[in-house]
């Protein structure tokens, strides 16, 4: 009897304290509850819309962002499957490529500014099997490139574009997406802005003709790999296999994938790279619609970006947006708007300080500010009002200045189109170097240094001292195409030089190969898991039903 | 009238012949069971027929459009009325024939080695372990070979590319075997690079068919092969492959169907093109599951319908394939009954 009353009381205690624990939860819940939201869009900027979803889930926000391509994401928010939508480029009422048009219903939907960046070409190429980081590109190189006009990376226009390197014979392999994005819509766009031409010829070449315009799906001949998404891109640029390979892809990419970004030629004669602070000053000149009754109002007109007369421009910048809903409706209902709204200030105001850090600019002071009045049309959005100075964006300055345009560094005068070359990486690569023949030629004996330099020099700091004979040394050398699994050169092509540029490229060879290290370790443990993790189930399974009959 | 007559005649002599009722009245649980099955059964068949019903249905304002064109164009430009499955259909089978071609040696020697050579111990580890590979999610396989196994398998490539390239099937374009700066890109991306991925989602289940039927190799016939002095492998090839002929081609195209239809692997690896492409080493290819999945999201109204229309072609292709199969299956001597 007595274990009776002491259960029963046992259990009316643990029922107590689960309803005091519900009735606290339930309490506590209305005033801070946000509902799950949903986005799906642009890959380009998928790091920096993904790193403020990840950052809001410690105010109990959570949000879906589903990196599927523009294309994709202004879709799922015409078809109402998305709570909100990221996209580069706007609604497309009159497509220029001849795909359907898009009709979203008038006054159904806001367009804010989410982040900046540059689209930039991230390559995998190797001279003497040392990774090129300073590669340099005019924009008409570029857009020859991309349309198959220049097919090896030895092509004469780009060695005008690369004085310090000796590209190799090898062939070039442009890499595109092969689903809707506004990358690709962004590129093609710049491309008809200033290399119509080329752009054009390609386009009848690849069966699009007559509908010639700006297009978010990159038209595909053989000899150009297409994959699915930033990510595909970038991936597939970064495999061992892929070397020549080279792909249009956001910056941050780039650095997450730790390759470097062509360098681009802007209409001041400076090859740029889109650093946070270069985009920032090129966006100065990006023509926004300010008529707040445009179904356009925010959207960019980016011709002033592509022919900005800076230095510092990076020509491919541009801003991604966010499309917000300004009725309810499809899974979209006030409930949502609150969570939509307070991400949206969220995305607005903190998280612009870390763009910087993840390869994206941050937004200047006047789209934010008409971000937060776009902001209030959200249905259900709790307003705020935030002091512009609290958000800390490193853009905002007191007089208004974009304080990181104002500040950026002027490129150093080794970027100007010329016969120098800077040595420095660029991209996720930025801290290794790549040796340039333009030291060689400036002290050495003139005309056929420049090709003993690149092919002894580019190489470590350990191999310094055989690089410095190898560019004394193949002065006379001729054209040395080394084999880039042994990197020597073929016997007697490299000339009267040939036996030093061994030598140095011997070194590099010891200096790479480095014997035990926790990398091989690192290699058998993974080998033993992977062994494991296919033997113990069965093992496992094999030991458990030993007792039953067969 | 009168041939009544006659028969009636004797049985007013004896009793009638009525047969002895056998079956006892069916009890409430053997009829709810009948009723059962027979409703899942019907589902099965209703879940089909509306398949097959709800892409014809949203297919049709495609075809109306399009008509023959549609199987004979390669564009995909549906926005523009210029599309057909010409490629992408080229592709799924040319995808799917490698994956068959790599997977039927492999099953089919696993099947024999599981069933017939190795020790009864061995036996269930290793249709475990083959099970499990049927249970990794085709996503992990693409993204392994995407990562992992393409760059393994290019050698593979450029070996086949270097030496039969003399073949039509096997040219690969701007594939240049003597020079040290040859882009191995070339070789990525290809069919035959998905044809074999998708080989190794295939390979357990025709796998697994196979060993069914092998192991009902009648126990009579194998010793009797044996007494007559064949050695294991005349055993195999007089009597274990005859009998289990069906269930070999039955798996095989079980296996088919299901590389015909495989999506994310091959959408993570192939680059995708819309000609008709016969260099199943070249980079580039395509499948209509790939094209549905890489093309279903940014598409509304006509261009879904012309999706619907390539997922329809793909849907009857299948069931042809699967009809075929299960028809070799129940025509075979393993298939129609056991007889050991």
């Amino acid at each position: 009897m007595t274990t009776r009353v002491r259960f029963t009381r046992l259990v009316a205690v643990l029922l107590a304290t689960a309803f005091a624990g519900a009735s606290a939860v339930v309490g506590a819940a209305p005033s801070e509850s946000y509902q799950r939201i949903s986005g799906s869009g642009s890959s380009w900027a998928a790091g920096a819309i993904s790193s403020m979803a990840v950052n809001v889930k410690q105010f109990g926000i959570t949000v879906d962002y589903n990196p599927t391509g523009s294309s994709a994401g202004r879709s799922d928010f015409l078809k109402g499957v998305v709570d909100f939508a990221a996209s580069d480029i706007p609604f497309q009422f009159k497509p220029e490529d001849g795909s359907a048009p898009e009709r979203p219903a008038a006054g159904s939907y806001v367009y804010i500014p989410v982040t900046a960046g540059g689209t930039s070409f991230m390559y995998n190429l190797k001279i003497n099997g040392q990774r090129v980081t300073n590669l340099r590109l005019s924009g008409e190189n570029v857009a020859k490139i991309f349309t198959g006009s220049i097919t090896t990376w030895n092509d004469p226009a780009l060695k005008v574009d690369n004085p310090g390197l000796t590209l190799p014979a090898r062939k070039i392999v442009p890499v595109v997406r092969s689903d809707g994005s506004g990358s690709s819509a962004q590129f093609t766009k710049w491309m008809i802005s200033q290399h119509k031409g080329v752009w054009d010829s390609f386009c009848t070449r690849s069966g699009r003709a007559p509908a010639c315009g700006f297009t978010s799906f990159y038209p595909t001949v053989p000899g150009i790999i297409a994959q699915s998404g930033d990510l595909g891109v970038s991936g597939y640029v970064s495999q061992s296999f892929a070397e020549g390979a080279i792909g249009y892809v956001n910056y941050s990419y780039a650095i997450g994938s730790r390759f470097p970004v062509a360098k681009v030629l802007n209409s001041s004669g400076y090859y740029t790279e889109p650093t946070p602070e270069k985009v920032s000053v090129s966006l100065l000149k990006a023509q926004i619609n300010t008529n707040a009754a445009s179904d356009d109002y925010l959207t960019q007109n980016l011709e002033g970006v592509y022919r900005d007369p800076d230095k510092r421009n990076y020509p491919l910048s541009s801003y991604s947006y966010f499309i917000l809903p300004t009725k309810v409706g499809g899974t979209f209902n006030t409930a949502k708007g609150k969570t939509l709204g307070a991400f949206a200030y969220y995305a607005m105001c903190q998280a612009q300080q870390q763009s910087a850090s993840l390869g994206y600019s941050p937004l200047p002071i006047n789209l934010v500010q008409s971000s937060f009045e776009q902001i209030r049309k959200i249905p259900g959005v709790a307003v705020q009002d935030i002091t512009i100075a609290s958000c800390k964006n490193p853009t905002f300055s007191a007089d208004g200045t974009n304080v990181l345009a104002k500040n950026a560094p002027l490129p150093p005068e080794c970027d100007k189109q010329g016969p120098t070359q800077c040595a420095t990486g660029t991209g996720g690569v930025n801290s290794t170097p790549t040796a340039t023949a333009s030291g060689g030629a400036t002290a050495g004996s003139g005309t056929g240094a420049g090709t003993g330099a690149t092919t002894g020099g580019a190489a470590d700091t350990s191999a310094g001292t055989a690089d410095a004979a190898a560019v004394g040394g193949d002065g006379s050398g001729g054209e040395c195409v080394p084999d880039p699994d042994t990197g020597l050169c073929p016997a007697g092509s490299g000339g009267s030089g040939s036996a030093l540029v061994q030598g140095a490229v011997t070194t590099t060879l010891l200096s790479n190969a480095g014997g035990w290290s926790s990398s091989q370790t690192l290699m058998i443990v993974v080998f033993g898991l992977i062994l494991l993790l296919i033997l113990a189930p069965a093992a496992a399974w094999r030991h458990l039903s030993r007792g039953e009959p067969r | 009238m009168s041939m009544t007559m006659v028969y009636a005649a004797p049985a007013a002599d004896l009793p009638a012949p009525t047969p002895r009722q056998l079956a006892a009245p069916a009890g409430v649980g053997d009829k709810i069971f009948t009723r059962v099955t027979l409703l899942t059964g019907l589902i099965v068949l209703g879940v089909m027929a509306a398949v097959g019903l709800f892409l014809s249905i949203e297919a049709s304002q495609a075809l109306r459009s399009t008509g023959t064109s549609f199987l004979t164009t390669s564009e995909w430009f549906p926005d523009r009325n210029q599309f057909g499955i010409a490629a992408v259909l080229t592709g799924t089978v040319a995808i799917a024939v490698v994956a068959v071609g790599i997977a039927l040696p492999l099953s089919m020697g696993t099947a024999l080695f599981i069933t017939q050579v190795a020790p009864p111990k061995l036996r269930s580890t290793l249709v475990s372990l083959v099970d499990l590979m049927a249970a990794v999610p085709s996503v992990l396989y693409g993204l392994w070979g995407l990562f992992f196994f393409q760059g393994q398998v290019i050698g593979v490539s450029r070996w086949i590319s270097t030496w039969f390239s003399w073949i039509p099937l096997f040219r690969v374009t701007g594939a240049e075997p003597g020079s040290p700066l040859s882009n191995q890109t070339v070789f990525t991306a290809s069919a035959f690079i998905a044809g074999v991925v998708v080989s190794l989602m295939v390979m357990p289940i025709q796998c697994s068919i196979m060993r069914e039927v092998f192991s009902q190799v009648p126990i009579g016939e194998r010793e009797g092969a044996y007494a007559l002095g064949a050695t294991r492998w005349g055993m195999i090839r007089i009597v274990a492959l005859p009998f289990g002929r069906g269930g070999i081609i039955g798996g095989t195209m079980l296996g088919l169907g299901r590389a015909l239809g495989e999506t994310i692997a091959v959408l993570l690896i192939i680059s995708p093109r819309f000609d008709i492409n016969f260099h199943i080493l070249e980079a580039g290819g395509n499948s209509v599951s790939t094209l549905i999945a890489l093309r279903y999201k940014e598409a509304t109204g006509f261009g879904l319908s012309a999706l619907m229309a390539a997922g329809l072609a793909l849907f009857a292709l299948t069931l042809v394939v699967n009809f075929t199969a299960s028809a070799f299956v129940a025509r075979s001597r393993s298939g129609a009954s056991s007889e050991a």
